[in-house]
């Protein structure tokens, strides 16, 4: 027995060790280096090694860069755009397909695809869309909707952002209906029948038993979907560039141009880092959600 | 008493069209840009540049993307390449500590899990300077090296915490009998957990391969002219006029349609995988 236990602990360790040993190495490695690099002095454009401490001077410059502060409101106004229509869209599509049929069968299976076509694919692709003249989705919007012919959608500051946004959530709502439809499930009929029987509206129920039940699964689908919407990187730099101006420029892409176009990997290690500690705090409540509804 | 038949069936028939109308947006939304961009794929160039459906079809465009100058099947060979060794090393290793982690409780192993879990919410700037100047002092950015290496950090977290989901929901009572039955741990391992969690493997190997194919960020950032990914040929289809659109779409179908092939094999696992990584 004692023998017994013994192979145990190192059979488990060692069945633990590799991966533990190369999340260290990709992970932890490099967030230690980039804390120390975000106190050094380190532009490329003048030499291959770290020039010197400097202290918390990047992080006060941050604070004063408008640059900086421009794409903080920009990562913030996309995160909440995104997350939010990507949730009611989400919901919308799940209440809609909730009910087994054929037809609704079929759509299931095709909500996993957006999901699968590549962030940078879809920047490009709604891009093309929404081109003057020849992008059918501008095309479609002037036909609908007059006044709105021959908009340049992606000259806009607010529009510009949206759209971005709208290529977040083609990805992502499809897949969240399929998980809302999943916990829809789990809820027991009779509590709708029996409010039914009570004389509820649809509203009602919806307001009143769906939502609360939904809460869990919400606010899981929340946190994470914002952890990825602040990151968001891929589709500002084939879609819109940051532009107009800066009007789509997030924190990513800013922390990309400092560090890889004005090649200043102090200071963009350093804004990096700006950007971690937000993530840490959404991670934060992600991990203490999901430990709280025992997953 | 033929009134309210008839006025049952009108509302039947109005609930049935606007359940009806729902789902064709829903499809709409969902299949249009795919089909547009699937459409532009094999358009002329002329009737790239209008929003023309019925139009002659051509092969061209993926011939010139496949040809010089463009020699495409290489950005295809890369990112397959790389793909598949940081899948084939993440899957096993992530396989055995996932095993672990579900079946031992141990001094700080609830720490570990939550620290595997984080280390996917790092964003990827970080990990890419400090990688990106180890990989330039090295003299290694023409190999595959950097690519494997950062996407082994977004692939092996997501992999544990995934394949710990599916190992949870195998009864332990299996092995027990095993064990009893005269197998020792390994043996166990081999022959009876790995082949019952074969579904989640596969999910999970899918699901891995999906976010290396389709990963941007780093790629853009780490990868040398002989190492660059398919990700990178989109931006590479921009020319001194502006996107080549029928190129970028020609190039995004070789991008989407293999996944589209493995998501479909997975269906049924879809959100289950997704869930239980935590998703990076």
């Amino acid at each position: 027995m004692h023998r017994n236990q013994k192979h145990n602990r190192w059979g488990k360790f060692i069945l633990l060790a590799p991966a533990l040993l190369l999340i260290f190495v990709t992970t932890i490695y490099p967030m230690a280096s980039s804390f120390w690099l975000s106190f050094q002095d380190w532009r490329l454009t003048k030499s291959d090694q770290p020039n010197g401490f400097v202290g918390l001077q990047h992080y006060q410059r941050a604070f004063t860069d408008e640059y900086f502060i421009n794409s903080v409101v920009v990562t913030t106004e996309f995160t909440l755009l995104s997350v939010g229509l990507t949730i009611v869209i989400g919901l919308g599509m799940a209440i809609i397909l909730q009910k087994k049929s054929l037809t609704n069968a079929i759509l299931k299976t095709l909500l996993i695809f957006p999901f699968a076509v590549s962030p940078a694919l879809k920047g490009y692709s709604f891009r093309f869309m929404l081109a003057q003249e020849y992008g059918i989705i501008q095309a479609i919007i002037g036909f609908l909707i007059p006044p709105l012919k021959g908009m340049v959608w992606l000259a806009d500051p607010f529009w510009s952002l949206f759209w971005i946004a709208i290529t977040e959530v083609w990805g992502w709502a499809p897949l969240y209906a399929l998980m809302f439809i999943g916990a829809l499930g789990s809820i027991p009929t009779d509590i709708f029948e029996a409010a039914k029987v009570d004389g509820a509206t649809n509203a009602q129920v919806f307001w009143n038993i769906t939502l609360p039940m939904l809460a869990p699964v919400l606010l899981i689908a929340t946190l994470l979907k914002t952890i990825f919407s602040l990151k968001i990187f891929d589709q500002v730099v084939t879609m819109t560039g940051g532009g107009p101006g800066r009007a789509t420029q997030s924190l990513n892409h800013f922390v990309y141009q400092v560090g890889f176009r004005s090649l200043d990997m102090g200071y963009s290690a350093a804004l990096a880092y700006i950007l971690l500690a937000g993530l840490a705090v959404v991670a934060f409540l992600y991990v203490k959600s999901l430990y709280r509804q025992g997953a | 008493m033929a009134r309210t038949r008839k006025g049952r069936s009108w509302a039947q028939w109005r609930d049935w069209s606007v359940e009806k109308f729902w789902a064709l947006l829903i499809f709409l939304f969902v299949v249009f840009p795919i089909f547009w961009i699937a459409l532009t794929a094999f358009k002329e160039t002329r009737d790239v540049y209008t929003t023309k459906v019925w139009v002659p079809l051509t092969l061209d465009n993926f011939i010139t993307i496949f040809t010089p100058p463009f020699n495409y099947g290489k950005l295809v060979l890369n990112s397959f390449l790389i793909s598949t060794i940081t899948v084939a090393i993440a899957i096993p290793l992530g396989l055995m500590a996932a095993y672990v982690f579900a079946r031992y409780e141990f001094r700080g192993s609830q720490i570990l899990m939550v620290g595997v879990l984080v280390t996917q919410f790092i964003p990827p700037l970080v990990v890419a300077i400090p990688f990106y100047t180890l990989f330039r002092s090295l003299g290694v950015t023409e190999t595959y090296l950097p690519l494997v290496a950062v996407y082994l950090s977004i692939v092996l977290p997501y992999s544990v915490w995934m394949l710990k989901g599916f190992v949870d929901a195998l009864p332990i009572e299996v092995e027990e009998a095993a064990s009893v039955d005269g197998c020792n741990e390994f043996q166990t391992l081999r022959h009876i957990t790995f082949p019952m969690m074969l579904p989640g493997v596969i999910t999970a190997l899918v699901f891995s391969f999906i976010m290396c194919w389709n990963e941007f960020t780093y790629a853009l950032i780490l990868t040398g002219e002989e190492t660059r990914t398919l990700q990178l040929g989109l931006l590479a289809t921009v020319g001194v006029r502006g996107v080549l659109w029928e190129l970028m779409a020609a190039t995004g179908m070789v991008v989407m349609i293999p996944m589209f092939i493995l998501s479909f094999t997975i269906r049924k696992y879809f959100v289950e995988g997704l869930t239980m990584g935590a998703v990076k």
